[in-house]
């Protein structure tokens, strides 16, 4: 295991990039934005099954918010390394094996998802929406980290340009952020859109963390979902890494 | 030390490297040289580990770098054609981090070591991004024998750079060369192969058309060059001797120079092409 060199590479970045003030202000802004038009603009006065829409929409947005992070840094980071500075290949010609190529990223974007989503957190018990009631919430928002951190591994290694790694965003990332039960609960939706979702991580992602959120019981089957798709996952990152630059 | 046999690696229908064979000694410079496209950053790249070859077998220091890949890894340095230290990050960083990925113990030492070397100290906690291309590609060269690898390959280490500076690097080459690294290099540039390499391949389409050092490779084509100018296109004859070459100069009237042959006379008469063409 020497994961370290990597994982370290990774947060001096990270941490540089905290001391630009307009780098931190616009990680706040969209997720805050989207907490206060939906949560108290559009969300004001609405209950979902007995839940003030605020607590209903803040774990949502917290799992929305981590995978966008975990998945955007990471896949950015490595794609540009890639094609454009070519620094991957200082790990290719380095005793690191892929595996610890793929643990040190991985873990990077796990912290730069949670980074970003606490933001949310914050906001949540400012704006009295109240704190995670189920310290299970912790498992589940670094279990999504992990999940989107390894497919943005994946899409960064597989891109052909930069321009992929933005579609694949805007193919699978976004979709997901407005239809897996981030903005509004699923069980009303058709079968026919229902049973597609549920093939989805964020789906289970946001499911669990909103039961740990308000406290209800914690849906272990989606947790054991969430849980499955990480090891897919980061087994997948592996093999695509070990093939980057045949 | 690094031993090629029949090494050939193909990209879809393109045969970038054919069948390349030969072997570099430990301790040796060994120039590789060739216009671009002609496979030298490709050779370099499947003996690095950084491409698979499709054909053949190399050795590094005694490793196969396809099954052994990891153990060649752990024995090479690397400092490619394109300067990729992690920009955001210092010197110090830089070299701290490579240090990590080895396994290295008293990485401190080393990087202050490294960075005296270099003359990079003073500049030691800036970022990268704000270097010039000089101290970039010194530190690349620091970077690349952080962990003191016994081979070391230097693809175009003094591309783009201006004379002295030039200079420098070829003195850092040396430097290690003498505390026994066995150094690959490839260059289109002809004065370096000559300065410092003691043996040169040259690689056209992929294949190795000659094998030698600079000295034999020269005497091989012929010492004396007579340039002469004939309705404006340049035209090189090639004599063994000065008296030969003056007397055939005479016959020519004006517009005719007498120099001593380059390893790049050794290019346009293999190959009838220019290196850097």
């Amino acid at each position: 295991m020497n994961f370290y060199p990597v994982f370290l590479k990774e947060m001096i970045i990270f941490k540089r990039r905290l001391f630009r003030i307009g780098y931190l202000f616009s990680n706040m802004i969209t997720p805050l934005l989207y907490l206060i038009a939906f949560g108290l603009g559009l969300g004001r006065g609405i209950s979902i099954d007995g839940v003030a829409y605020l607590a209903f929409v803040v774990p949502g947005i917290c799992a929305m918010s981590s995978m966008t992070n975990s998945y955007s840094w990471i896949a950015t980071s490595i794609s540009v390394g890639r094609l454009h500075f070519k620094t991957f290949d200082e790990y290719i010609v380095s005793p690191v094996t892929p595996s610890d190529i793929m643990l040190g990223e991985v873990l990077a974007g796990v912290v730069r998802g949670m980074f970003a989503s606490s933001f949310i957190l914050i906001a949540g018990v400012l704006f009295g929406a109240g704190f995670p009631e189920n310290p299970i919430f912790l498992v589940a928002w670094v279990l999504n980290c992990l999940v989107f951190a390894c497919l943005g591994v994946i899409s960064g290694c597989l891109a052909k340009s930069h321009e992929d790694t933005a579609t694949f965003s805007n193919f699978f990332i976004m979709p997901m952020a407005f239809f897996c039960g981030t903005f509004f609960p699923l069980d009303k939706m058709p079968v026919f859109i229902r049973v597609p979702l549920s093939f989805l991580p964020l789906t289970h992602a946001s499911k669990t963390l909103r039961a740990a959120f308000l406290g209800e019981g914690v849906p272990a089957v989606s947790l054991g979902i969430i849980f499955a798709f990480f090891i897919i996952l980061f087994a997948l990152g592996v093999v695509v890494i070990r093939r980057v630059n045949r | 030390m690094i031993k090629l046999v029949e090494l050939t690696k193909d990209f879809g229908h393109l045969r970038a490297v054919d069948k390349l064979s030969f072997h570099i000694q430990k301790g040796e410079i060994f120039g590789l040289l060739g216009p671009n496209g002609a496979g030298k950053t490709t050779t370099v790249r499947m003996l690095n580990t950084l491409t698979r070859p499709t054909g053949g077998e190399a050795q590094v220091a005694g490793f196969d770098v396809v099954k052994s890949a990891f153990k060649v890894k752990q024995l090479i340095g690397v400092s490619p054609q394109e300067v990729n230290l992690e920009r955001d990050l210092t010197a110090r960083q830089n070299l701290h981090i490579h240090g990590l990925s080895h396994r290295m113990e008293g990485i401190k030492k080393r990087v202050d070591e490294l960075l005296n070397w270099t003359n990079l100290s003073e500049r030691a906690d800036d970022i990268i991004r704000n270097y010039s291309g000089g101290m970039q590609r010194r530190l690349l060269i620091a970077r690349s024998i952080m962990h003191r690898p016994q081979v070391l390959f230097l693809d175009e280490p003094t591309v783009g750079l201006d004379p002295q500076v030039r200079r420098l690097i070829w003195d850092l080459i040396r430097d290690l060369n003498h505390k026994g690294v066995t150094i690959l290099l490839t260059t289109h540039y002809i004065e370096e192969a000559e300065l410092l390499c003691h043996r040169a391949g040259i690689l056209s389409h992929g294949k190795l058309i000659a094998l030698g050092s600079p000295q034999e490779l020269m005497t091989s084509i012929g010492r004396f060059v007579v340039e002469s100018l004939d309705n404006g296109v340049t035209n090189y004859r090639l004599f063994e001797t000065r008296e030969e070459a003056c007397n055939f100069a005479q016959t020519r009237g004006e517009n005719v120079r007498i120099r001593e042959s380059n390893l790049e006379d050794v290019f346009i008469k293999l190959t009838g092409e220019r290196i850097g063409q």
